[in-house]
């Protein structure tokens, strides 16, 4: 690799950690596995980096970390199965995750984090996908790998389970 | 049109994926139809709810660090990585951390400073990052130094002061085993407010003591003084004026 391409490796790539950083700690609910996942991600990003054609910078990372975090999730086995709403404000927290904690409380974001949380990982990648990372559909597909018809429909379902878990009435909300 | 077309069409009308001439059908058909509407109230009740809420997060320094270093170090034969070799990767925020020293146009007295202590303040200045990641900071969290101190018999070879400095405003947080510049050596921990104060002790190849010497990196500050036949080396991000107060309490401490 020459000089000129990591730095633009550099300049392109490396803001948008943040990104990457977040995407893994909801795949992987896991402060240190994120750190590992991203770190490693980083370098294939590299290392493809001829690959990339220009295109938006962050999703083409993101897809990346999202397929890195599978990796990580079968290598490590970690288990798959979905957390139960009830149990998921039971989840063993570590010291990060305390600290969140103790910031957010009781609130609205507690109840949030707990709702995503507990989603089966296929429902819970698009709507951090869509909701946090402002992706459009067809960068969801793409960074997923699906139809955007998958996208949608993942979508629909996972918005609709949010919003039983968060106890959405449209009665009210119209 | 009719509702299960509308409801179909419902999700991407929210996230701003229709062509506008289908956005301006479905906003008609919202306007005379209260059953799509409320759907479709719930549904941006939910997406407002999820998108205002959910936490971003910002990936620690530390990782950066780890990241920009391994990238820099490209030019070498590719190594695996994240394969969980901690003895490598502090080594990697070593290089990060100084290339980002390197980089941010710092540029410190070097020349004057002993080439020995400057890369055992390299190496601590890693260790110290790394030992402020969670989980990283103490094998044996203590604010007893009876406990501490006996804890290193059989770790490491060599027996650390481990005052108590509690009055002083420097509590006993732990100790751990750590490595740096090739051997296994014993730190003791303190905080002072949310500071972390890493005290680096090993044997010291010169004999009786020295006084207290600092330098600082990168916003870190070191201390570094000998007593007893041990080289010791206070680091922190502490203010240097306190981390010398602390160097002076614990020294008379002993």
């Amino acid at each position: 690799m020459s000089e000129g391409d990591l730095q633009r490796f550099e300049r392109v790539v490396l803001p948008h950690l943040d990104d990457a950083y977040t995407l893994a700690r909801y795949l992987l609910r896991d402060e240190h596995d994120a750190q590992d996942v991203v770190q490693e991600a980083s370098l294939r990003a590299l290392r493809y980096f001829d690959g990339y054609s220009g295109g938006d910078a962050r999703a083409w990372l993101l897809a990346i970390v999202r397929n890195c975090s599978l990796t990580w999730r079968k290598r490590r086995r970690v288990d798959d199965r979905t957390i139960p709403f009830e149990d998921a404000a039971a989840l063993p927290t570590n010291e990060g995750d305390a600290a969140d904690a103790a910031a957010v409380q009781e609130s609205e974001q507690a109840r949030v984090q707990q709702a995503i949380a507990s989603l089966p990982d296929e429902f819970r990648e698009v709507i951090v996908l869509r909701e946090v990372q402002d992706l459009s559909y067809r960068e969801i597909a793409d960074v997923v790998g699906v139809p955007i018809g998958t996208v949608m429909s993942r979508l629909a379902r996972a918005r609709k389970r949010l919003a039983v878990l968060l106890q959405i009435d449209a009665r009210e909300a119209s | 049109m009719l509702c299960d077309t509308c409801q179909d069409a419902l999700e991407a009308r929210l996230d701003g994926e229709l062509p506008p001439e289908e956005a301006r059908e479905i906003d008609r058909h919202l306007a005379a139809c209260p059953a799509c509407a409320r759907q479709f109230a719930t549904l941006g009740e939910t997406r407002r709810l999820v998108s205002e809420n959910a936490m971003r997060y910002t990936a620690p320094d530390v990782l950066k660090a780890r990241v920009r270093s391994a990238v820099a170090r490209i030019g070498s034969p590719p190594v695996a990585a994240g394969t969980g070799n901690r003895f490598r990767w502090w080594r990697e925020v070593a290089a990060g951390l100084a290339i980002a020293i390197a980089s941010s146009g710092i540029t410190f007295a070097a020349a004057n400073r002993s080439a020995a202590r400057n890369s055992a303040a390299d190496e601590l200045l890693a260790s110290h990052v790394r030992s402020l990641m969670p989980g990283h900071l103490t094998d044996v969290p203590s604010t007893e130094h009876h406990t501490i101190k006996p804890w290193f018999n059989g770790r490491v070879d060599l027996s650390p002061a481990v005052p108590n400095l509690d009055k002083a405003g420097f509590p006993l947080v732990g100790g751990r085993a750590d490595y740096v510049l090739g051997r296994v050596v014993p730190v003791v921990v303190y905080g002072r407010r949310q500071h972390m104060i890493n005290v680096y002790a090993w044997p010291s190849s010169a004999a009786g003591g020295a006084p207290p010497n600092d330098l600082s990196r990168n916003g870190y500050h070191f201390i570094t003084w000998r007593s007893g036949g041990i080289e010791y080396w206070a680091v922190s991000d502490l203010n240097a004026p306190e981390l010398h107060a602390f160097v002076a309490m614990f020294t008379a401490a002993r």
